[in-house]
């Protein structure tokens, strides 16, 4: 849903996607150096991740699912 | 737990937008330092990425500026500032010219000539920026003249000093380090508020500015025009982002998501006729055609082989372009408090009125006052003096902006903002007013801002920022209540059932909010006569855009 998946194959950590996130939901693993989506219910389908990155790494799917009404949380 | 980054500037801006970059660029101008923070990534950042027309005035163009003018005091039914609307067209030329000159790119035609988009029977025109690298550029001219970018850093308050704004503190977005920023003026660019609505890419712009500013006891005003804007209903977070720059990748999952709102809409109602948006209008069509049981509306393109429900709200919490946030207390953009400007989203200029008049003031707006704002912050700061280092506020502020990590429990940010989305984006709420469900809306808006807001618990530094966003995003909510309960007839996009009707003279006014002994208080400033519509004049022939049951 909404930023689905950065496929690690073709990421090579360049950074771009975190840099051009509106909403911080994109972070680089400290470990692996790719990459990796941190933050997916904040994302707002604005599509940046997926036109700045160099590698097509990024998908990103029309649907976004919003939290079930709690009564606290 | 949490390390203080202290910094000198002669100039803070916040926020990395058109506005805020121009105004960056233009104090540099005047040989001062300037420090511009950005809670993003400056020139990807804001609602200026989205932008492609910009409204350029420009006689040798064939632009006459008594049509221009007399489009926008129309459409924005009065309400707009019309100094404020002449040099909107007056600057707008030289802004165009300039971005030119640092490199920034505008659509051609096959003669290499500046391509002008014009929209009849609008006599407005506009020129068309190169989709979604502008910002990179003008970044580029920020970093050339010496202006220091930060980041990825979050203000949350505005430094004070006998009675003066001496900059301005906050928090890194994915660490806890804590940025105080000293400086002689400040420049809040921190673009529109939202309620993080689906359809429209805003999701970051929660009213942070002028919700510091308010606190520290600017007036704000605007607040009761809307945005009018609709989305798909089956795939309602596709936004405008994802058409302008994903079109070809995405091209076979858009198709079936269906357009944005980009341009006039044309729907067909449940008893199939048809029901237009036209730009310069209030746009609320689409609302009135629900509230009248006239839902579902498809959208009228493609519509036999490829129906596509519309639903509203899609920027639900934005008031008018150029037309919300702190009031400028003359036209260099100064605020009420000393050492505080404000441009773009943020300044409510009201060079647009009550009504967003056609396409290109937006952008061409947020650099008009941005160079303005930009400039006159670099003058105030040549005369002013270093601010002292308030040790006592500066650890005060601290206390308060890390509390929510520092509470062992309390409300998710995401939770509190989904009821204050929930309780606020219907349309009958935020659309089509009524003071008994205004005022109700009212009671849960305040009871979050006094019983939830206080309780927002951050588990990392990214639900952090979530619990400023949530605190500034309530505090947009009241305003907009506030204001809208206050103003007692409609006008634009703002529309009472209650008062279905403009009311001249009585409410030539515009309104303000002001923080007073801790409340919100509205009061009115007049607009000058000399702007009134001729009131010998029917009142069809004034509003020439009818109200339902007008």
């Amino acid at each position: 849903m909404a930023i689905e998946r950065i496929d690690p194959e073709l990421c090579n950590g360049c950074g771009l996607c975190v840099q051009s996130c509106p909403m911080d939901v994109i972070r680089i693993d400290e470990k692996n150096h790719k990459a990796v989506i941190m933050y997916p219910e904040d994302c707002m389908l604005c599509g940046w991740c997926v036109a700045d990155c160099p590698k097509n790494a990024v998908y990103l799917s029309p649907d976004k699912e919003s939290p079930l009404i709690v009564s606290w949380g | 737990m949490a390390t203080e980054n202290l910094f000198e500037t002669d100039v803070l801006v916040i926020g990395g937008g058109m506005a805020g970059l121009l105004a960056a660029i233009k104090a540099r101008g005047q040989g001062v330092t300037v420090s511009l923070v950005d809670k993003g990534y400056a020139g990807k950042s804001g609602s200026s990425p989205y932008a492609f027309y910009f409204g350029a005035f420009n006689p040798a163009w064939g632009h006459n500026l008594d049509n221009w003018m007399s489009h926008v005091n129309t459409i924005g039914e009065y309400m707009n500032h019309r100094e404020w609307t002449e040099i909107l067209f007056k600057d707008s030329y030289e802004r165009f010219r300039e971005l030119v000159s640092w490199g920034v790119e505008f659509e051609r035609d096959e003669e290499g000539e500046i391509y002008i988009s014009r929209f009849p029977p609008i006599h407005t025109e506009s020129v068309q920026l190169k989709k979604r690298v502008f910002g990179q550029v003008i970044r580029k001219q920020a970093v050339k003249t010496g202006v220091k970018i930060f980041d990825r850093v979050m203000m949350t308050d505005l430094l004070q000093q006998d009675g003066g704004i001496t900059g301005a503190m906050g928090v890194a977005i994915d660490s806890y380090e804590l940025y105080v920023f000293k400086a002689r003026a400040t420049v809040m660019c921190s673009g529109c508020a939202s309620y993080r609505p689906s359809g429209w890419p805003v999701s970051e712009l929660t009213a942070d500015g002028e919700a510091m500013a308010y606190r520290a006891g600017a007036e704000i005003s605007g607040k009761e025009f809307n945005e009018i804007k609709s989305t798909n209903a089956d795939y309602p977070a596709v936004t405008m982002g994802m058409s302008l720059w994903l079109k070809e990748t995405l091209e076979a999952q858009l198709h079936d998501a269906g357009p944005p709102q980009v341009q006039p809409i044309k729907c067909i109602n449940a008893e199939g006729k048809e029901v237009r948006g036209l730009i310069g209008s209030n746009f609320m069509e689409l609302e009135f055609e629900a509230h009248t049981g006239r839902a579902p509306l498809y959208s009228a393109e493609g519509y036999e082989t490829r129906p596509q429900r519309r639903t509203g709200g899609a920027a639900a919490g934005l008031s008018v372009h150029t037309s919300e946030g702190i009031w400028p207390v003359n036209t260099q953009c100064a605020s009420s408090l000393p050492g505080l400007y404000a441009a773009g989203d943020s300044c409510a200029s009201m060079m647009c009125g009550a009504v967003y008049p056609g396409v290109g003031y937006g952008i061409a707006g947020a650099a008009v006052t941005g160079a303005r704002a930009g400039t006159a912050a670099a003058e105030y700061a040549l005369q002013a003096d270093k601010p002292v280092t308030d040790e006592q506020q500066i650890a005060r502020i601290k206390k308060a902006v890390l509390a929510p990590v520092e509470r062992k429990g309390g409300f998710s940010p995401r939770w509190v903002t989904q009821l204050l989305q929930n309780t606020m984006i219907p349309y009958f709420i935020t659309f089509i007013k009524k003071e008994d469900r205004m005022k109700a809306a009212l009671t849960l808006v305040e009871f979050m801002r006094d019983h939830l807001v206080p309780m927002l618990f951050a588990r990392d530094a990214h639900e952090l920022r979530l619990a400023h966003e949530t605190k500034n995003i309530v505090h947009t909510a009241e305003a907009k209540l506030k204001a809208s309960i206050f103003r007692t007839e409609s006008r634009g996009t703002h529309y009472r059932e209650d008062y279905p009707h403009r009311d001249d003279p009585a409410w030539l006014k515009w309104v303000l909010l002001k923080e007073e002994n801790g409340e919100m208080k509205a009061f009115t400033k007049p607009i000058p006569r000399e702007w009134w519509p001729d009131l010998s004049r029917p009142y069809s022939e004034r509003y020439p855009n009818k109200f339902p049951g007008e």
